[in-house]
């Protein structure tokens, strides 16, 4: 008699209670839950600093702050959206969800999973601490750089940048950390039967985003270390005059900044065709074509980098192949639209909140990657490049593509977390006022920036007014409608009608086979996939 | 001397999807991709990059180094005439308990979480067991199956 055990390190035995559960749980449930509460609250700080900034644009000329201040909240803003609150809601899902699709009991390194959580809060204080102690008299406030550090800008400003260095690297270690544990989880702790090829694919997701870290985190983490040994340790990395060339930081920045979006973006598209196909209830299609496509994606996004700085000056080949090599990632990502929506062909649709996240999702999302293919083509990137065409065009795939997609996560898996339905018709009014609202900030700025509105500027041309008060109404109308999801999530998780183990009709996968909520140790019955 | 017969024997180990030959693949996959992006930064100025390239190779061996060490990592109970005898298996230490089939009990702890913990025990000594490999449902299995074969039969 042999046991071929689920358990790989169970060291749940004694799993503790109350406040010190939080801090030394080492359950994936636990930490997974922890992730998306810390996204969650960063997304509140990040989007109430760009609201302040959005009411400075309200009118021409400066109203409500010093335009210093106004460049730290614009990068202080997408630094917390991208580091701490975007990738922590997808790390958030892949703890909670990756245990449970492959069968397994847990992430293969629980304590490392632990370490990799903890990291997170003192990072968002480094990135925050500086705004408050300029109030004490300390410093000059915080990184006014944008989220790009560009260096000589950088290498010059004040100890808000050392802060977001600091805060860079300890993130940075702690996605490593996260990523780690992904791939080993991912190649060990799979189910007997479960082939690679049987994973669903928002496994796949995460082992790519899991690799594309891999490959650029050391690239970012060198390039913030050779900044501030600029700053202050007397090198000459990134100063011309030192015989330095500050170009070099902007291609050590873009090599990780460009597979950045795609390691948002990767775990959003390996969900996604699973609630596009849970509301269709069909199955999924082009499996394998998704797979395939998802790695054309990740491997593409590792050689296109240079298009995010075309007009700094480049030989023309060099012009002609990161033009090609980035139009190129339409064709992968041609497929993947073309797989979502055969699945919903000719399906037996119904329109939950899921649901309809996930459409308005496809549709906007397709406007981002079509705005992108525009800022591709490197004679318009000459006019659009540093415009409001590229803000309105990154949020439509940041906030679409990124957010509205976790979204929909949320409200899929959410019942599934806490044994609780949420209210379908909050919702709905969440989803409703989200998309409109979405639009009506950010169609403006493509229109702003057509016009040549240059973004980082908080002052602008009289002929730029009526847009900008559109897109600043239509942003705190945006922020209000977050609420509706807080509380919607928060009465969820207090209470509410019982949810079913399956939750949706047409809901397929291992994790639906478990209770609502998941009991604290997964699969006390071995599953084996055939 | 009769080769004594094993009357019973259950071992218990964790389940690797990956084959140790696989799993260095993918550690040599990984390595040379992060160190070939590293050294080209490298020979492009940004040397900084490559030690961090490499610590990070260093961190994913390691990861995968402590799964394969534990791979092979196991428990066992095997019942021999009036002799049963406990084995475990943890990386490069290895144990072994031997009591009497007749005089060991098996008993089960309840665990605050409601789960159980399997014990064996006699003359003032106890052993867990499947406390890392298995998981509640297979202990209370075993704790059955063992008591029907240690102890006063009946």
């Amino acid at each position: 008699m042999s046991y071929s055990a689920t358990a790989h390190h169970d060291e749940h035995h004694d799993h503790p209670t109350g406040i010190m559960r939080w801090f030394t749980t080492t359950n994936h449930k636990d930490i997974g839950t922890m992730y998306l509460i810390f996204s969650l609250i960063m997304f509140m700080v990040g989007g109430f600093m760009i609201l302040a900034v959005r009411a400075e644009l309200f009118q021409p000329g400066m109203q409500l702050m010093q335009p210093e201040f106004y460049n730290q909240l614009i990068g202080v803003h997408a630094l917390i959206m991208i580091f701490a609150a975007l990738m922590p809601a997808a790390t958030g899902f892949a703890n909670w969800m990756l245990p449970l699709q492959l069968g397994a009991p847990d992430m293969a390194l629980p304590r490392l999973n632990n370490w990799g959580f903890w990291l997170l809060p003192p990072a968002a204080i480094l990135l925050t601490l500086p705004f408050a102690l300029a109030l004490i008299g300390i410093g000059d406030g915080a990184i006014a750089t944008g989220w790009t550090f560009y260096a000589p800008l950088s290498t010059q400003g004040g100890i808000g940048v050392d802060f977001a260095i600091f805060a860079v690297h300890i993130l940075g270690i702690s996605s490593v950390m996260g990523s780690i544990n992904v791939i080993v989880t991912i190649f060990n702790m799979r189910a007997p039967g479960m082939t690679l090829m049987k994973m669903p694919i928002f496994a796949w997701g995460w082992l790519i985003t899991a690799f594309l870290l891999i490959a650029t985190i050391p690239v970012l983490a060198g390039a913030v270390t050779m900044l501030l040994t600029d700053r202050h340790f007397g090198t000459h990395f990134f100063s011309a005059a030192g015989g330095g060339d500050p170009i070099l930081f902007q291609h050590l920045f873009w090599f990780f900044g460009h597979p950045e979006v795609y390691i948002v973006l990767l775990p959003v598209w390996g969900f996604m065709p699973q609630i596009l196909q849970t509301f269709s209830r069909k199955p999924m299609y082009g499996y394998k074509a998704q797979v395939y496509s998802l790695w054309a994606i990740g491997v593409l996004s590792l050689v296109v980098w240079a298009h995010h700085f075309f007009t700094v000056g480049m030989p023309i080949p060099a012009l002609v192949y990161f033009m090609f090599s980035t139009m190129a990632i339409s064709l992968p990502l041609a497929v993947l639209f073309f797989c979502w929506i055969a699945t919903i062909w000719r399906g037996s649709m119904t329109f939950e909140t899921p649901m309809l996240f996930a459409i308005g999702w496809i549709i906007l999302f397709g406007i981002g990657g079509l705005t992108g293919l525009v800022l591709a083509d490197v004679a318009a990137d000459a006019q659009y490049h540093h415009t409001y065409f590229v803000v309105a065009h990154f949020h439509y795939t940041l906030f679409a593509g990124g957010i509205m997609g976790i979204m929909a996560g949320v409200y899929y898996w959410l019942p599934k977390m806490t044994g609780h339905m949420y209210s379908e018709t909050l919702g709905k009014w969440h989803f409703w006022l989200t998309a409109i609202s979405f639009n009506l900030t950010f169609i403006p700025q493509f229109f702003l920036g057509l016009a040549g509105m240059p973004r980082r500027i908080p002052d602008y041309a009289l002929q730029f007014a009526d847009f900008n008060a559109v897109s600043t109404v239509a942003a705190f109308v945006l922020g209000l409608a977050q609420l509706i999801f807080i509380y919607n999530v928060v009465q969820c998780a207090r209470g509410g009608k019982k949810a079913t183990d399956r939750v949706w009709e047409g809901a397929e996968g291992l994790e639906w086979t478990l209770p609502s909520p998941p009991p604290y140790h997964s699969f006390t019955v071995q599953p084996v996939i055939k | 001397m009769a080769t004594p017969v094993t009357d019973y024997k259950v071992v218990v180990r964790p389940h690797c999807a990956l084959s140790p030959r696989a799993m260095m693949l993918v550690v040599v996959c990984i390595a040379t991709f992060s160190l070939l992006i590293g050294i080209g930064f490298s020979v492009a100025g940004a040397w900084l990059v490559l030690p961090f390239a490499g610590l990070e190779v260093l961190a994913i061996a390691y990861a995968f180094h402590y799964i394969h060490c534990h791979s092979g990592d196991f428990e066992s109970i095997t019942i021999e005439g009036d002799r049963l005898s406990i084995e475990k298996h943890d990386y490069k230490h290895d144990s072994r308990f031997v009591f009497n089939r007749y005089w060991a009990q098996v008993f089960l702890r309840a665990l605050p979480c409601g789960d159980h913990s399997l014990f064996l025990r006699s003359h003032g000594r106890e052993v867990e067991f499947g406390r890392h490999f298995m998981n509640n449902n297979q202990r209370l299995q075993l704790a059955e199956q063992l008591k029907k074969r240690v102890g006063v039969i009946t």
